[in-house]
């Protein structure tokens, strides 16, 4: 089982993976676990765009 | 002082105060899991069960969400890791780097062996995808050890 996922596509996942199970561990009611994840979720995201395009001058 | 006013001060202070109205109406305070006070032995086994197969230290505390999340999140991770061609450090590895990888690929417990069953071609960093690989089992590996801590610590109570 060969998987071919971009750039995008591997952080996207990861950070899902990752802040669901930070989520589940860190919080009990639901709705503080769903606000958990969706936060972790969004700073992943958002920080790992930003620290691309600040490597992004560097990378030629 | 005369002698009744010495024995209504000495009743006063020998006998406990009387229950107020104030503190009857106070909540009492609810520990989240109070029968899950085990013993260390236990707790440890409880732990290393959560190593060897991710989740099993919460299931076995009936933490059914919670073992779930563990075992889809790792399980995902390694079988993506796997399928990315990451690199999967072997015990025998003379790198520090490659010692401290390993110890992480085996943080993933019994998902070590599903990773190496899965990764039938071998690992391949000299792309971006199993570079990518190496991090997602690396991550499970260390994610399933904190799973499992956080199984322990349920299990000692220190956590709810």
């Amino acid at each position: 089982m060969i998987f071919n996922l971009s750039h995008f596509q591997s952080m996207i996942l990861f950070a899902l993976m990752i802040s669901i199970a930070f989520g589940f561990l860190s919080r009990r009611p639901l709705r503080e676990r769903a606000k958990y994840i969706g936060w972790s979720f969004l700073l992943f995201v958002l920080i790992g765009i930003g620290i691309g395009w600040m490597m992004y001058p560097f990378s030629r | 002082m005369s002698d009744e006013s010495q024995n209504q001060l000495s009743a006063s202070e020998s006998s406990p105060p009387p229950p107020t109205p104030e503190s009857e109406s106070q909540p009492r305070l609810q520990l989240a899991r109070p029968h899950t006070n085990r013993t260390p032995a236990i707790a440890a086994t409880i732990g290393v069960a959560g190593w060897i197969v991710p989740g099993l230290g919460h299931a076995l505390q009936k933490m059914w969400g919670r073992a779930l999340a563990c075992f889809f999140a790792v399980g995902v991770l390694v079988v993506i890791g796997s399928g990315m061609r990451g690199n999967l450090f072997q015990s025998a590895d003379a790198d520090a780097f490659g010692r401290l990888g390993y110890i992480a690929d085996v943080g993933t417990g019994s998902f070590y062996w599903l990773a190496k069953a899965l990764e039938v071609k071998g690992p391949d960093v000299s792309r971006a995808d199993g570079d990518y690989g190496t991090r997602f089992l690396a991550a499970a590996g260390v994610l399933n050890l904190l799973a499992a801590l956080h199984a322990y610590e349920a299990a000692r109570g220190r956590k709810a």
